[in-house]
């Protein structure tokens, strides 16, 4: 059985550099445009569910803006995991102090996972996705 | 993770970086795959690519001073001796990076 391609978007919604969101067949889907070519990547991200559409594209590798982690948006490979955050000399209230030691434990067990990525196809200026 | 694809993806964004600055990867393609890797190695374990060269002195305003490409923070003392204190970067017009010494701030007279 071939593929399915679904019409996602056209060409000209999404400028170079930029990603869009659309969800196919309930599967929440982020479309690149890397310098005119089109790439689908899954929209969580790998590290922890953020959306990565609201991250960074920069070539063809996508920066998820809640802990920088990194995939290729060709591969869906993980390629780095998250920055650690540092608050400096900034004082923090114990109890917000306490609640952060607790994320700071948990994040040191969340696995890091590359995203999965659909095949695309452009035709007569739209953005095919193959669910 | 895998070292091959990161260091690819950093060779892609140092190179962007470095580039307006007036330096360029190293000519020495074994030195340039040694470095990154360490970069890389290093990243998986702190989540920063620390320069391989200098000491993590777990003080973040100096550790930061270390983040590759750390030329901004040393930009005298790396115009001095025309390629950044590891070796990874190099002036665009060197040719032979062999030649250049790995000289201290002292002695290229930056106190």
């Amino acid at each position: 059985m071939g593929k399915k391609f679904i019409c996602a978007i056209s060409t000209d919604e999404v400028a170079p550099g930029g990603m869009k969101t659309v969800e196919l067949e309930g599967r929440e889907i982020v479309i690149c445009n890397c310098g005119g070519t089109y790439y689908a990547i899954q929209r969580r991200c790998g590290h922890m569910n953020a959306p990565l559409e609201m991250g960074t594209l920069d070539g063809k590798y996508v920066t998820c803006g809640m802990h920088c982690a990194q995939f290729h948006v060709t591969t869906g490979q993980a390629l780095s995991g998250p920055v650690p955050v540092d608050l400096g000399n900034e004082t923090v209230p114990p109890k917000v102090a306490a609640m952060l030691q607790n994320v700071a434990v948990q994040m040191q067990h969340v696995r890091m996972e590359s995203i999965r990525t659909y095949e695309t196809k452009v035709e007569a200026g739209w953005v095919h996705v193959a669910t | 993770m895998k070292t091959e694809p990161r260091k690819k993806a950093l060779r892609y964004f140092f190179e962007k970086v470095v580039g307006p600055m007036g330096f360029k990867f190293t000519p020495n393609v074994e030195l340039k795959d040694f470095l990154l890797e360490q970069e890389v190695m290093l990243e998986a374990k702190h989540g920063i690519p620390f320069c391989p060269c200098q000491p993590i002195r777990h003080d973040r305003s100096r550790d930061m001073q270390i983040v590759c490409p750390c030329i901004p923070f040393h930009r005298k003392h790396f115009d001095a001796i025309k390629r950044c204190w590891c070796g990874l970067f190099v002036h665009k017009d060197v040719i032979n990076p062999d030649s250049l010494p790995q000289l201290p701030p002292k002695d290229v007279g930056l106190g």
